[in-house]
């Protein structure tokens, strides 16, 4: 594709005046076949009650009903090693030892419990028969205050155990994923590039960055949105906003000709949610907007959404892999961002994006993950668009991720590479906390018996950005940029901006 | 147009691939023409609240902050006492006008006090010029504390009594159209029939049901992770929303409106301008923990601000904006009325016009956004009432306000599609928007400059609220075998998709 001396056209017809450059004879439900396997979504003990209507405060220590995580704590005992070999790597401050411990005292106090129930109901068993028997009234309370005894042991130990098991949860819940053994081991700095598409185009004038084609082409405002919003927030005027509806449309499609399910999604979600996915929403600088009056948060990306649809379910096998391509508009505070790049349109509290989500089973997760970056790949290919795709090395890692690709494209009016996309394999991380599993052999969950194999699985979650539209912007707009100050739209999306060719000035 | 007993093509082929219908070259900057006129951007004493804070520390609602004043027209109000009380009554506002004609007198009394005392202090300080004795300059001297004294609090006392005034005055409702029809809501008359309700040969089914059988909302999923009146659209409704949007900016972009995208969290202080209160026990709107800031419930709210403080040159208005945003309602107080479904919810996407324009034209404005609504719906099919909004049921700001009912056979009842306003000089006195009659730039001083600067009008107008206009398509169109057509006007749009089929057999 490449960049184009483009002849100026008309710049702008109808919005609705594409043409038809490729014609897939994509049928929509191209999985036409028999009836999607029930869901069986199982109400976990964890499920938080309705979020309350936004009147009165909550303060941050109000307890809530704290969601448990599907740890495999055995699993990290009997691995212990690899674990905190991991957790080195990661340079996470997960407690380890400590969860060891909690893990064991559990384990020690559920014996104990087990042994006094069995002792409790001996003693009952004997209390009761001795009041069969004729008893002076001293004697008989005696026996009666022996037995409230026995019972006041129990519940105490039931509430020791309540309490080991949340202070377990809290300590295990931050354990990072494992790593798969070919993620790089270090710092930012020992990320490697896996892949390199393009290289940087060689301009024969001046050029200018985002910021200052946004003012010149009346295209972008910052000013007016700092004073109604704040910093980090704008406004898309003209083209910019062809520009971003084509952006999300042709991503959007581009996907489903993939087999992704489009979707919208709710932009407010439970806070519980936002944990499960793997994020802090109450941390000192969380990136996570909190509504008042209520568990309710902003979402930042569409994956906690959409990771939240199969909550608490047990679904099919054969429903695998469920591939999502969801379109939001997401919310980041940005706090601990100052100093970092934040000019224009790179650092911003709300932008859209086209995000694409599978589940899937765990042996096909790796391959899922390729076909992502793939995917990925090939759109910001087909824009024209130079980058490299690097393979992210363990401490910068998020906790859920199993393994990152993230895609930096170079974006010359801020003379250097951006991030425009991130794709991660979350394996089970997700899953064990969204409680999403599935059956292994069975076609419906509900067919007892029948090929049966019993014991469910957890599935992978993946995630990757297909677009994330200010960061696209920045690319297109100093990619795209011509001597005159004008602004050339890449091919594949002019169908998609009403065969917008050029971004012209407003008036001359 | 019509529902029309459509073949059953392939229901899908492939995103950008629509028909041409129409070729209109129409070109993108229209108003190609000489440089726009500088707009004049003056920082208001009252507008300069700081930068919101950063979402850390919470900030309860009894923090003072600084507060906005609204340039309300306290004379006029005086001199047309009548006039307001009688629109307050006729609205049911509960604006206390003798409050505020009594804190306005008081106000400029205690004004004319420090005046007069602010001209004896000069005096004193003139005497002092002289030569004296020190026993008389001692005693000049002790006046001149005293003065300062009084004055000092009598400040204090006009400053608090400013404010008064104002929060007094804010509740005051726009005056009303001469035409607007006077009472409650059964009182609102109708402008306007378009279509008539379908005849259906079989049981036909709601927008839930269809939403359910075609799998393309889901309110369970969404109510687990978010709450109620929340949803995912999935399958061919993303495609019908994302279509909506796309044929709502395009068809208004012809009618000469500039496209926008807009924030959605905004300062609080935005939405009160707009006249929204975000602070009420039953608010329409969510705020944010540990800031000053609010989620917008339409753009209304953040194009309104995009002018504010500002004199803007004559020849600048008309503005005409098309915003697409997302729109964020908590529905506080709407238990136990129309909720089902689609029809109530807190998040939807939404493309609003808002007009900024002098005051002479806001009335064939009012009529050309009603005309706008109308024809984007008829050519959609819609059998629809055009509504003039009877007083008790217009907002404060609105001057007068036409609403659109759609005919909703699911829900076997008219529901509110759209809502066009003319707020007259309501927004822009409190969001501090004038113009300057006259010469083209404000900057040329003296070449025919009018001098006085009069506040815009502003108007805004759903070009469509898409769960809404879903409910309509979806319950409208359906077909007796449960499919679902889609209109013409929208196929280009959605990819040339004709038919919302099942997803599997």
């Amino acid at each position: 594709m490449g960049l184009q001396s483009c002849t100026k056209l008309s710049p702008f017809s109808i919005f609705n005046l594409p043409t038809t450059l490729n014609r897939f004879s994509n049928r929509f439900h191209h999985r036409l076949r028999s009836p999607p396997p029930l869901l069986v979504r199982a109400l976990s003990s964890s499920t938080a009650a309705a979020p309350q209507p936004p009147t009165a405060a909550i303060s941050d220590d109000a307890k809530v009903a704290q969601w448990k995580a599907a740890i495999d704590f055995k699993w990290i005992r009997d691995n212990k090693d690899a674990v905190a070999a991991n957790i080195r790597a990661r340079n996470s401050n997960a407690n380890l030892q400590l969860v060891l411990e909690l893990y064991d005292n559990m384990l020690n106090l559920q014996k104990v419990r087990l042994q006094e129930v069995e002792r409790l109901r001996a003693e009952r068993n004997v209390v009761a028969n001795k009041m069969k028997a004729k008893l002076e009234s001293s004697e008989r309370q005696k026996l009666i205050e022996e037995g409230k005894n026995l019972k006041d042991v129990l519940v105490s130990l039931e509430e020791d155990l309540l309490k080991l098991t949340d202070e377990l949860q809290q300590e295990a819940q931050c354990v990072p994923n494992m790593t798969h053994p070919d993620a790089p081991v270090g710092g930012e700095d020992c990320s490697t590039v896996r892949k390199v598409v393009g290289k940087p185009r060689e301009f024969g004038f001046a050029i200018k960055d985002h910021v200052q084609l946004g003012k010149d082409l009346d295209i972008i405002d910052f000013d007016a949105a700092s004073e109604v919003s704040g910093s980090k927030f704008y406004y898309l005027k003209n083209e910019a906003v062809l520009l971003e509806m084509g952006l999300v449309n042709w991503a959007v499609s581009e996907a489903m000709k993939r087999g992704f399910t489009p979707l919208t999604t709710p932009e407010i979600v439970r806070s519980s949610i936002v944990e499960k996915c793997g994020f802090q929403p109450r941390g000192n600088n969380t990136q996570v907007y909190s509504i008042v009056g209520s568990d309710q948060c902003l979402i930042g990306t569409a994956e906690i959404p959409v990771g939240g649809i199969h909550m608490d379910s047990i679904l099919a096998e054969a429903s695998l892999p469920l591939k999502y391509v969801a379109f939001s508009h997401c919310f980041r505070t940005e706090a601990g961002a100052a100093g970092t790049a934040t000019r224009g349109l790179y650092r911003v509290h709300q932008f859209s994006k086209v995000e694409m989500f599978v589940l899937c089973r765990p042996e096909e997760s790796d391959s899922f993950h390729e076909e992502l970056i793939s995917i990925e790949e090939d759109l910001f290919s087909s824009l024209g668009l130079h980058f490299n795709t690097l393979d992210m090395a363990t401490e910068d890692l998020g906790a859920p991720a199993y393994r990152k690709f993230d895609v930096e494209a170079w974006m010359p009016g801020l003379g250097r590479y951006g991030e425009i996309s991130s794709a991660s394999n979350c394996t089970d991380y997700q899953s064990r906390r969204l409680g999403i599993r599935y059956r292994p052999g069975l076609s419906t969950p509900s067919k007892k018996g029948k090929g049966s194999s019993g014991v469910t699985q957890f599935v992978h979650t993946l995630n990757a950005t297909a677009c994330a539209v200010p960061r696209m912007l920045v690319c297109l707009l100093e990619n795209y940029q011509q001597e005159d100050g004008t602004v050339i739209v890449p091919e594949p999306l002019r169908p998609f901006v009403g065969g917008l060719e050029v971004i012209d000035y407003k008036y001359r």
